[in-house]
């Protein structure tokens, strides 16, 4: 009857209309220059990442924890052999900064993803549930939140001696989520008033089915944004850690290069080892932040609602 | 005709206040009584008007009936079987036979599904058919409706809707289970009037073709007429006139349906000249709960009779309820 | 004397879409003493006139051709200083949604006054109380709801405290965008005899928003009939309620339900508006119309005269 002109035959893009709206979520993002710059700098992180394990493939000596060169014992300026220098036992910056790349990555998104389905999963339930359930998964929360997690990893440390990665990101996890699930509570609570989870009750769906079909669709856009700023927070909270000597001795983080570079005194003298874990901590917190302001607005309902004239 | 007597939902003495939350301190709310010891019965293949303004209580009294809220007091009966506080496999059983169109269809079809996934919903919860007859039986429900060609519109994402065609949809997933009884709660107050009447004759095919039972709530008196056999008229959570639809329309007893009336805007008549002239230009001041809800507004009441005791519902003609004072005398003398 | 000209005036939004024409070339006079209603649906550009008259369009839209004249002086040349100073103190508007028109942090009454301070100059704070406590009794708000704020009143007394702002400064002309829109029956009866009664007595000349064609009949003299855009019928009350000459006036008025007359069956009319980014060629109801012509699809239609001050916009008529 009407709108027929598009005629029967479907296009692709009807047929799976994400692709749609996908396709506008990019070109909102494409005007962001914020989002862009941090898109590229991830990129080329994300690069580093999957080039480190290039050096260790040349040459054993260019293994960023084991590998030394056989003829230096100190810390050297760029050469052509290492082109940005070597530490105080002779091992390549360059591996170090492209394994840290790897940590860095492996951290942020692991911590980040945990975290995220802990809160979603812990909002959801305190806002569709309600009442007693809320009331004690919120005030858990507020308590997660006011503890400092810095210390009371520093804590664990000192009790459980050095703390293994995983470990680290499992409890940056567990101390980052209460944020994340005041939110999605929030949201649920106002998705849970709305007409369309009225209509899905009375066509008689299930509880299980209106938390996953219908009210976590809707909040898994914000679940999304908050992700990418809490990649940022984890990589800072390990950088500190391992800076403070409380990182994973068995990798090469970049906290972990800088605690070398304070340790063995070279912090002002071998600015060649100093620097490049420095700038790349303070890039990649940057391009995920800026990245996660892109995305708001590409997710920002404002700004997505059809124009209005009348 | 429908026929008469065959009641397919039963509403006996219920009641519904709410309870609001006092201050910060202490619980001395208030409570507000939303529907106050109602009684009605819907026949079947009949379309039942309540009609009220907002804040009287027409809502809550459909929310009850599908069970998005329970009742504090009273039963309502579907088919002669109690349907208030079921559970578990009973009430899957009887979300099959009851279904509601609701007011906005701006908010009541889920934005991140497809009409297909909306539509097909109630049957997948009901495990009706596979994913071949489930797809053709969605195709014939929004042909039915009138979104044709179907085709066109089962990928589609709301957003893509106007206002008519949401309303269209959100129609096709009440009707695709073949529900007994469906409530419209004012589905077409936010719509235009040439897409209002569009609905309008949706919801009378919907009695015509398939005899489904209707309840439609709403505030217009004109809309009520087109659409409706019999009426309620509710004030405050009390039913103040149930009967047949022209004849509350075109005879209105109560002093309230009279007011209501008289307020509706006239195709370019006189405005001046009120038929009734049953609303007072300034509020009674009187004590609360006591009397006829209608008293402080009520330009014909008896001082001492009305404001002191509530009506009941009392039977004037064939089939027409009146709740007021002054026609249970006139009757009796 | 007519107080307000407009004539051919375009208005368009610029739209992610493109270039939306919410308005083509409408033209009408407004007497003084007058009462103008336009009725048509949502997006029939109704709501974007009697902003562009209050100079109140959003950013992306503007007036493309036209001329609109108040008292002669066509305010579409004037500065934003000198339409602000009309704006309000000559003409003023009532606005769809009164609750977003008062500020929820402010006493109803400081902020009539507050508007009435800005606007007149000449006055003091209690000079000014005393005329909002006049205005107040002459919409019908209790005095004692004076110092109140916004939260405390009721839907009507929103409206009626909206109104009183828009009296506040005497303005000759009026503009009321769905003043009733969100409220019950017998509040919009009140409130709607209430502008009439004031109409009366200010001698006020009004032009009278609304979807709804029976609230148009009952408060208006001539009546616009709206579609997609364009004015297509214009008229005495009595003529276009009575014998309606552009199938669209036709086709809304059955598709009204009413409480009185016979019943009859409401005939809806079928399809949707049409986009008005890429507006359809010739007439552009002919898609829902119930008698289209063979040219109507590709004759622009002409103003046709049916009867004194009765025109239509129809290939047919």
């Amino acid at each position: 009857m009407t709108e027929s002109d598009s005629s029967n035959r479907m296009t692709a893009k009807e047929k799976y209309p994400w692709i749609t709206s996908f396709l506008e979520g990019w070109s909102i993002f494409r005007q962001n220059l914020l989002g862009k710059i941090g898109l590229v700098l991830l990129i080329i992180f994300a690069l580093m990442a999957i080039c480190s394990y290039i050096p260790p493939w040349i040459s054993p000596m260019y293994n960023p924890m084991t590998g030394v060169d056989p003829e230096i014992t100190s810390c050297t300026p760029p050469s052509l052999r290492h082109w940005l220098g070597t530490d105080f036992m002779g091992r390549d910056i360059l591996s170090q900064l492209l394994a840290g790349a790897r940590i860095a990555f492996m951290v942020g998104i692991s911590a980040a993803v945990m975290s995220i389905v802990l809160g979603v999963s812990i909002g959801m339930t305190a806002g569709y549930m309600g009442k007693f359930v809320d009331t004690l998964l919120m005030r858990l929360a507020d308590m997660i939140m006011v503890m400092p997690t810095l210390l009371v990893v520093l804590l664990l440390s000192a009790v459980f001696g050095q703390l293994n990665i995983w470990t680290i990101v499992l409890i940056i996890a567990l101390f980052r989520w209460p944020g994340v699930s005041r939110i999605i509570r929030g949201q649920t609570l106002s998705l849970k008033q709305r007409p369309f989870i009225e209509a899905a009750k009375v066509a008689g769906a299930s509880h299980f089915r209106i938390i996953f079909m219908h009210i976590m669709p809707n909040v898994l856009p914000l679940a999304f944004l908050f992700m990418t700023f809490r990649v940022t927070s984890a990589i800072i909270t390990e950088a500190a850690l391992a800076f403070l000597g409380f990182g994973d001795p068995g990798t090469v983080s970049w906290g972990m290069m800088l605690q070398w570079v304070w340790k063995t005194g070279h912090m002002f003298q071998a600015p060649y080892w100093l620097l490049p874990p420095g700038i790349c901590i303070s890039l990649i917190t940057l391009s995920f932040y800026m990245l996660g302001r892109a995305m708001d607005e590409v997710l920002d309902p404002r700004l997505r609602k059809e124009d209005q004239t009348d | 005709m429908h026929k008469r007597n065959e009641s397919v939902l039963e509403i006996r003495d219920v009641s519904k206040i709410y309870k609001t939350k006092g201050a910060f301190f202490g619980s001395s709310g208030k409570d507000v009584t939303a529907l106050n010891r109602i009684s009605l019965d819907i026949f079947k293949g009949e379309i039942f008007g309540l009609v009220g303004e907002s804040g009287s209580g027409k809502t809550t009294a459909g929310r009850l009936i599908v069970g998005l809220e329970d009742v504090n007091s009273g039963e309502i009966l579907l088919d002669g079987s109690e349907i208030v506080g079921l559970r578990g496999r009973a009430q899957k059983k009887f979300r099959r036979k009851v279904q509601m169109i609701f007011q906005d269809p701006y908010q009541s079809l889920n934005p991140q599904r497809s009409i297909y996934d909306t539509v097909s919903e109630p049957l997948k919860i009901h495990r009706i058919g596979d994913a071949s007859t489930r797809k053709d039986l969605v195709r014939e429900t929004l042909q039915s409706v009138g979104l044709s060609p179907p085709d066109d519109f089962l990928f589609k994402y709301p957003h893509r809707l106007s206002g008519g065609q949401r309303q269209r949809v959100a129609i096709a997933r009440a009707m695709i289970l073949n529900p007994e009884f469906v409530i419209s709660d004012e589905p077409t107050s936010m719509l235009d009037a040439s897409i209002s009447a569009q609905i309008f004759n949706i919801l009378l095919e919907m009695r015509n073709r398939l005899g489904v039972t209707q309840m439609f709530i709403t505030h217009s008196l004109a809309a009520a007429r087109y659409l409706c056999d019999r009426v309620a008229v509710i004030y405050r959570g009390n039913l103040m006139e149930v009967g047949p639809a022209e004849e509350v329309i075109r005879n209105p007893k109560h002093p309230y349906t009279q007011a209501l009336l008289d307020a509706v805007p006239k195709f370019g008549h006189d405005r001046d000249a009120k038929r009734y002239g049953s609303l007072l230009i300034k509020d009674r001041d009187v004590d609360k709960d006591a009397g006829c809800v209608f008293f402080p507004r009520c330009a014909v009441a008896h001082e001492d009779r009305c404001g002191r005791k509530q009506p009941g519902l009392a039977q004037l003609g064939d089939g027409h309820f009146v709740a007021c004072f002054l026609l249970e005398a006139m009757h009796e003398a | 004397m007519a107080i307000l000209e407009v004539e051919n005036v375009s208005i368009g939004y610029n739209t992610k879409k493109g270039y939306l024409k919410a308005v083509e070339r409408v033209s009408f006079t407004l007497d003084e003493g007058g009462s103008l209603g336009f009725v048509g649906e949502s997006g029939c550009g109704k709501t974007t006139i009697g902003m562009a008259l209050m100079g109140l369009l959003p950013p992306n839209g503007s007036v493309r051709e036209g001329r609109i004249l108040f008292e002669g002086k066509n305010t579409l040349r004037m500065s934003d200083e000198e339409i602000r100073k009309i704006r309000w103190r000559e003409m003023a508007m009532i606005f769809q949604a009164a609750m977003n028109a008062l500020n929820p942090v402010q006493r109803v009454g400081n902020q009539i006054a507050e508007a009435i301070l800005v606007h007149d100059l000449s006055i003091g704070k209690e000079e000014a109380m005393g005329q909002v406590e006049a205005l107040f009794e002459l919409v019908g708000i209790p005095r004692d709801r004076l110092r109140d704020y916004p939260h405390q009143y009721s839907g009507g007394m929103k409206q009626r405290a909206v109104i009183a702002m828009a009296l506040a400064c005497h303005p000759k002309l009026i503009i009321a965008d769905e003043p009733t829109t969100a409220l019950d029956v017998i509040v919009q009866d009140q409130i709607l005899g209430e502008i009439k009664d004031l109409q009366k007595e200010f001698d006020l000349s009004i032009i009278f928003i609304s979807h709804d064609i029976s609230i148009v009949a009952d408060m208006c003299n001539d009546i616009g009939v709206m579609y997609a855009g364009q004015l297509v019928e214009f008229g005495p009350r009595e003529q276009v309620f009575e014998s309606p000459a552009h199938p669209y006036t036709k086709a809304l008025l059955s598709s009204f339900p009413t409480v009185t007359g016979k019943k009859s069956d409401l005939i809806p009319i079928p399809g949707e508006t049409p986009n008005l980014v890429v507006p359809p060629t010739g007439c552009r109801f002919c898609d829902r119309c119930s008698e289209p012509g063979p040219s109507c699809k590709t004759e622009t239609p002409a103003w046709v005269e049916i009867g004194p001050g009765h025109k239509t916009l129809c290939c047919r008529c």
